[in-house]
């Protein structure tokens, strides 16, 4: 059977608390997503034992070649792409380009592809019912940037595959979440819930430098979004980093009503405040979606991320000896770099539009954000062998680490980045079964 | 180029205290001799490097780790202490309740590190954004002359990182008593007391008890 059972964990309510006669209460209060077992230790055991070395070694050793083939012909095209864009800081590619559309301005030869698959996009989400598991699939390698808002509500399970109920249901939903603001967001000030809003308020002018966030209206925003959702969540509160996650959203739907180009510069404040408060609410409901799977990211002592700091070592020690070997002997502690990488899901790492169309995968992916996301450092890590046997000490090999050279990258590093993963993902968890003996 | 006879000497320096004190922005000023209002939050922990020609004779490389200050990564400060030989504990002057904090990050620090000899390392209390004129705490400084001996800080100073005041000053006597503490009589066995700390694995089943 295979490893990864989609919707095996759906927040489930922890039996015992069910007698205490207030759960109800709480319950209504909070939306935490429970997590009752610990199946990913389990399957992770098992896989480790299954494990058999020489056919992973012979496996990585494919794996490496084939992403060494890739890399250098993503290079060869790259250096090409940056060579005419490298000097002047204009000339960087758009922030939300939707990148496909941005490459097909490079490569004539795309636009056919792309125009074609932005119908299939536009004929699967025209209903009457979308066809969830048809938009997954296409959605995996990338969405076009028309459609993007549209789909990334449908793969997250904010909007109903039924094109009928859609609108009654954001309605709905953009109702729940003003009453919450209502109810809630006047107690910011209290005495119990006054560290969080400052936390909030100290790091929203501290967020990744792009964008629209000193704009004050934007700032307001972010602000009302994470106090709901850590007031609502009160098992993780409000942690460093969940800030990042609202950005991909609110710049994605903010697309959905503007007919820039370029996001950059857009003065948010000029949007009708009705569509404001629609960009607000679906915001927060997506990304509500979101940090329901990776919960356990943000809880007390973040079990979640050190679990999958200490998967990722496990997985780079068997792809990648050399590599790893290499940072353990210069005493390079995985946490010390990929605690960042989990905890922002790789947002710090690359730019903007980069995690936006990551972030068309990782919804597209069975337990995107929480698994897949793995295997993405995995491949993201091992990326940089040469540059990291390179480096001979540990202060030079951390440096590097904390500042990745990824400022031009774009559609074409992550989609190698992706197949990459997605590889390792088949080699190493979907078919456990295929190394025993 | 290096004389004959130099010395060179590699110190690992924590920079600690709560969320936006200052910490990243007082590295900045410091390496790269800048400043920038909009640093991002640390998340986790960052590196830099510094070196510093110390006498004729020495060179001082400071290994600096800039520590996530949100309490959440607190129980994970453990494996970034370790064989650290000196720190930083970082306030901000406008706000009083990161001055109050003071005290428990400097237990935290005591209770997971110790020097090879058994001492606390050398700590230099920064009270930073001195330049915003908000001088509440600052108006005496016999108190915290008093504050420093009680809690065994080496020292403090009022910083600016935007305004590059005495972040040098503070390097300096740091290092100094990093120096002293050195020559200090060293016991031969690492303490225990951090040793259950070392490997991750401990960590995770710790973060468990607490949950309790």
């Amino acid at each position: 059977g295979t490893l990864i059972k989609p919707g095996s964990k759906p927040p489930t309510t922890p039996v015992k608390l069910k007698k205490v006669s207030t759960f109800q209460e709480f319950e209504s209060n909070t939306s935490d997503a429970w997590d009752l077992g610990d199946d990913d230790d389990e399957l992770l055991a098992i896989a480790a034992e299954n494990l058999n070395t020489e056919v992973v070694m012979e496996t990585a050793h494919k794996v490496i070649q084939n992403h060494k083939k890739q890399v250098e012909s993503a290079e060869l095209e790259n250096s090409c792409m940056q060579r005419s864009q490298s000097l002047p800081q204009t000339s960087t590619p758009p922030l939300v380009s939707g990148m496909a559309d941005y490459n097909t301005s490079v490569t004539p030869a795309l636009t056919e592809r792309e125009a074609s698959r932005l119908d299939k996009f536009k004929q699967l989400l025209a209903g009457p019912n979308t066809d969830l598991e048809e938009l997954r699939k296409l959605s995996w390698s990338g969405i076009p940037k028309r459609v993007r808002p549209i789909a990334w509500k449908l793969l997250s399970g904010y909007l109903p595959a039924n094109v009928d109920r859609r609108e009654s249901t954001l309605q709905r939903k953009r109702k729940e979440y003003f009453a919450f603001v209502e109810q809630y967001y006047d107690s910011r000030n209290d005495e119990n819930h006054q560290d969080t809003y400052r936390q909030i308020h100290i790091d929203i002018p501290r967020m990744s430098p792009e964008v629209l966030r000193l704009q004050p209206k934007v700032t307001e925003i972010f602000e009302r979004i994470l106090f709901i959702w850590a007031i609502r969540h009160p098992a993780s509160g409000y942690v460093q980093g969940i800030n990042d996650l609202v950005t991909p959203f609110f710049i994605v739907f903010v697309c959905e009503y503007i007919e820039e180009e370029v996001v950059e510069n857009f003065d948010v404040s000029s949007l009708p405040e009705e569509v404001l408060q629609n960009i607000e609410a679906d915001s927060y409901w997506c990304m509500s979606k979101l940090l329901d799977g990776i919960q356990d990211n943000y809880t007390f002592a973040q079990p979640g991320i050190q679990k999958k700091v200490k998967m990722l070592e496990e997985l780079v020690s068997r792809i990648d000896e050399q590599v790893h070997r290499h940072l353990d002997q210069h005493e390079v502690k995985y946490l010390q770099f990929a605690f960042r990488w989990m905890n922002n899901l790789l947002m710090r790492e690359v730019p903007l539009r980069c995690t936006i169309r990551l972030w068309d995968t990782y919804q597209s992916e069975p337990e995107g954000f929480s698994h897949f996301h793995l295997y993405v450092c995995a491949a993201f890590l091992v990326r940089w062998r040469k540059e990291i046997l390179e480096e001979k000490d540990f202060q030079e090999l951390l440096i590097f680490l904390q500042n990745l050279p990824t400022v031009h990258w774009g559609n074409e590093e992550i989609s190698v980045l992706l197949a990459e993963a997605y590889r390792l993902k088949f080699a190493f968890a979907d078919a456990p079964n295929h190394y025993k003996k | 180029m290096q004389k004959h006879n130099q010395k060179e000497h590699l110190y690992k320096l924590l920079v600690i205290g709560d969320l936006g004190v200052g910490k990243t922005s007082i590295i900045k000023r410091y390496v790269h001799q800048n400043f920038s209002p909009h640093y991002r939050a640390t998340i986790g922990v960052d590196f830099a490097l510094k070196v510093l020609s110390w006498d004729a004779e020495t060179v001082v490389r400071l290994q600096l780790w800039d520590i996530a200050g949100q309490e959440r990564f607190g129980n994970m400060t453990r494996v970034y202490y370790r064989e650290a030989m000196g720190a930083f504990i970082v306030f901000d002057v406008t706000r009083p309740a990161t001055f109050e904090a003071v005290t428990k990050w400097k237990e935290d620090l005591d209770s997971k590190l110790v020097l090879p000899n058994g001492k606390p390392v050398p700590t230099v209390l920064l009270a930073n954004k001195c330049d915003q004129g908000i001088d509440v705490l600052m108006n005496n400084g016999i108190k915290m002359d008093q504050f420093c001996k009680e809690n065994g800080f080496v020292g403090w100073f009022e910083t600016s990182a935007k305004e590059n005041i005495n972040i040098n000053e503070a390097s300096r006597c740091l290092v100094k008593h990093i120096i002293a503490s050195e020559s200090d009589p060293v016991q031969s066995i690492e303490p225990d007391i951090i040793k259950p700390h070392l490997n991750s694995s401990k960590i995770v089943s710790c973060s468990a008890c607490f949950k309790s």
